[in-house]
């Protein structure tokens, strides 16, 4: 018998059976359904990390740390000694802990190695307020723009170089500042307003029943020229939306405001440093063990991504591994309805055989239905996890601020394809004892069965 | 021809063996019309299991066209099957949730017969059986004669050499027994093929032109139609 038509026959025996065939094929659309959204969910947050690296930091550079504990590394099992030119901050948890920072230095042992073009600092500086006359008082932060940074305006212009207090505003600033549109807040004027580290001084203050007085009078304020307004950015580090952004010098110069006479004065977590020719990837690992000699903890970029899709993809096995129970359980599902159907079908595979029919080919007549049952089984539970994946995609992105043009299930048809393929395999496998047996089955006993 | 050459058949091992045949030996030639019959548990569907090389013989020899059947391998012994004989059951062997046209189609697809011929031949097997109105309806929906028919039509489709039947009119009532009777011998007829019919009937018997009768195991005698020969070979 020709294989094509031994699967012809096979799926016209299926259909022949169209409530146990998919009450079967349901058992591993379960599974499959699973399996296509955690694949899909872990694509999207693979390219939403991707495109964040992409979109806001240069290839060619590294971030380099004095403190190994910048990267989320280090041992916080035991007691750290206390140092008093460290200053304490809140690990992500809470707990307060202490980082070593980059000083000048630091800064520059690294400028001096032959492997370094440039070093950044990464700068960024909470503000007290920004306002501007007769309008209301907001939070924000500024930060020193990265020149691999390109982000879309919606009005005025990045200057090159971006310095003389020049700033790009957000567009979610510009009507709660009183512009009728981006384009009127161009040219304007913007006060931003620091509190300067006051060292004993603003203790004391801390401490009087006047202290909000006594802050507003310690307050400095410098204007700044609004240079552009930036678009709601499609991808960017979480809780960055609402950033300034000013050239180095000017947010330096507030960052000193607010760091004088702290450890953090002329101190950094991190610096990014730029290698010449760091594009090339050997060139650029080449320049990391350089800094690394020195005693510094250097990251490039590929390694933060690295990292982020390295604990994505062990969410994605977790959730991938129930899913897989789900096909596995469902796999003795094909069993038992496939030597069900080998007893029931016993007169007809001895009526077969006794037409001539090879042992082979009815093995395979059996194991084919087995793949259409997870054929059916993919198809189905693969395209449910779509069809819903694709209703829900814009609610969900919503709901969890990926912003506009990010969706969280990312759909790869490829994958999905491999996905049903494997199910197949696997149907297959399934199929085989039950197919072994159909095979073996003598014609002469199957054809005397009531 | 088919020839049978002390064709024995037994069953179990050491003390607890069942002869089904024993030592059975006749010739069957081309195109003739033969009915072995013989009680319950005789050894007939062994002996015709045997002869179609569904079941080997423990020893002796079935020789087919001078060719010993047990000297093919089994793929080939299944490929003679496919090309040169065909089947009809007692019980039909239909398969209910398809239409009589896959019914018939089964054995060509079988016989790997090219595909675009295998429709015409299906429909002109069943043509043959006055089934051809029926080609599309499910099997399911015929009665216990038409379904007989439809397996016949299944067992001609390929133009077989050698057409068994075990008990073909077994599970019908008498007119549509006689009805199927015809249409095999006027198929032994037209079609040139050997009919070989396994039978309790003695009416079917008679009107083949050999009649083998089988009694625990053995060749009982051998009867020539119209010569009424006795002839005893054991």
């Amino acid at each position: 018998m020709y294989i094509s038509d031994i699967l012809r026959r096979s799926g016209r025996t299926l259909r022949s059976a169209k409530v146990r065939t998919l009450l079967t094929s349901l058992a591993i659309a379960v599974g499959t359904f699973s399996l296509t959204l955690t694949l899909a969910a872990s694509n999207g947050a693979q390219q939403f990390v991707d495109q964040i690296i992409t979109d806001n930091f240069d290839p060619a550079e590294l971030i380099v740390a004095s403190d190994d504990r910048v990267f989320g590394q280090g041992d916080t099992s035991t007691p750290r000694e206390y140092d008093p030119s460290f200053g304490t901050i809140a690990s992500p948890a809470g707990a307060a802990t202490q980082i070593a920072r980059l000083t000048g230095d630091d800064l520059e042992r690294i400028e001096e190695l032959d492997a370094v073009e440039q070093v950044r600092k990464n700068l960024t500086v909470n503000l007290q307020y920004i306002t501007r006359p007769d309008q209301p008082k907001f939070v924000a932060t500024i930060s020193a723009l990265n020149p691999y940074q390109s982000p879309e305006l919606r009005a005025g212009n990045i200057p090159e170089p971006l310095n003389n207090r020049r700033l790009l505003l957000p567009e979610a600033y510009v009507a709660s500042l009183g512009f009728s549109n981006p384009q009127d807040a161009v040219g304007e004027t913007l006060a931003l307003t620091v509190l300067p580290s006051g060292g004993k001084i603003q203790q004391e203050l801390a401490r009087s029943e006047s202290y909000q007085v006594a802050i507003e009078d310690r307050l400095v304020t410098q204007d700044f020229t609004i240079a552009g307004v930036l678009a709601p950015p499609l991808t960017s580090q979480p809780g960055t939306e609402l950033y300034l952004y000013a050239g180095t010098q000017d947010v330096s110069e507030l960052n000193e405001i607010t760091t004088r006479g702290t450890p953090n004065y002329q101190r950094y977590n991190a610096v990014f440093v730029r290698i010449a020719g760091g594009e090339n990837t050997e060139t650029l690992q080449a320049g990391q063990a350089d800094i690394r000699e020195l005693g510094y903890v250097a990251q490039s970029v590929q390694d933060t991504q690295d990292f982020l899709n390295q604990i994505i993809a062990v969410l994605q096995g977790i959730v991938a591994g129930f899913a897989f129970i789900a096909i596995i359980a469902s796999v003795f599902g094909i069993i038992n309805t496939m030597y069900i159907s080998v007893l029931q079908r016993t007169r007809e595979i001895g009526l077969m055989k006794a037409l001539g029919m090879h042992s082979k080919d009815i093995g395979r007549l059996f194991r084919f239905e087995a793949a259409w049952i997870g054929f059916l089984g993919g198809a189905i539970g693969s395209l449910l996890a779509v069809g819903l994946g694709l209703a829900i995609n814009p609610w969900l992105s919503e709901t969890i601020e990926l912003g506009e043009g990010n969706y969280l299930l990312l759909f790869d048809w490829v994958e999905i394809v491999g996905l049903i393929l494997a199910l197949v395999v696997i149907s297959i496998l399934a199929g085989w004892l039950p197919s072994r047996k159909a095979a073996k089955l003598d014609p002469i006993v199957a054809l005397r069965t009531e | 021809m088919i020839a049978l050459d002390k064709v024995s058949k037994n069953y179990g091992k050491n003390t607890s063996t069942f002869t089904a045949l024993d030592k059975v030996s006749f010739e069957v030639t081309d195109g003739a019309t033969v009915a072995i019959i013989g009680k319950s548990g005789s050894g007939k569907s062994t002996l015709m299991h045997v002869m179609s090389g569904l079941d080997s013989p423990s020893s002796g020899s079935v020789i087919i066209d001078g060719q010993p059947l047990q000297s093919l391998s089994q793929k080939k012994i299944d490929a003679f099957r496919a090309n040169d004989m065909g089947f009809i059951f007692q019980s039909f062997f239909i398969e209910p949730n398809q239409t009589c046209l896959q019914n018939v189609l089964l054995p060509l697809e079988i016989a790997k017969v090219a595909r675009g011929s295998r429709k015409p031949k299906a429909l002109e097997a069943l043509t043959a059986v006055g089934l051809d109105d029926k080609a599309d309806n499910l099997a399911v929906s015929l009665s216990g004669g038409q379904k007989q028919r439809l397996a016949i039509a299944r067992a001609i489709a390929n133009k077989p050499r050698i057409l068994f039947a075990d008990e073909p009119t077994g599970n019908l009532d008498s007119a549509t027994g006689e009805m199927i009777i015809k249409l095999l011998f006027s198929l032994n007829a037209d079609l040139g093929c050997t009919l070989i019919v396994v039978t309790h009937d003695k009416d079917l018997a008679l009107r083949c032109q050999k009649q083998i009768q089988i009694k625990d195991g053995k060749v009982q005698r051998i009867d020539q139609a119209n010569q009424r020969t006795k002839k005893v070979v054991r």
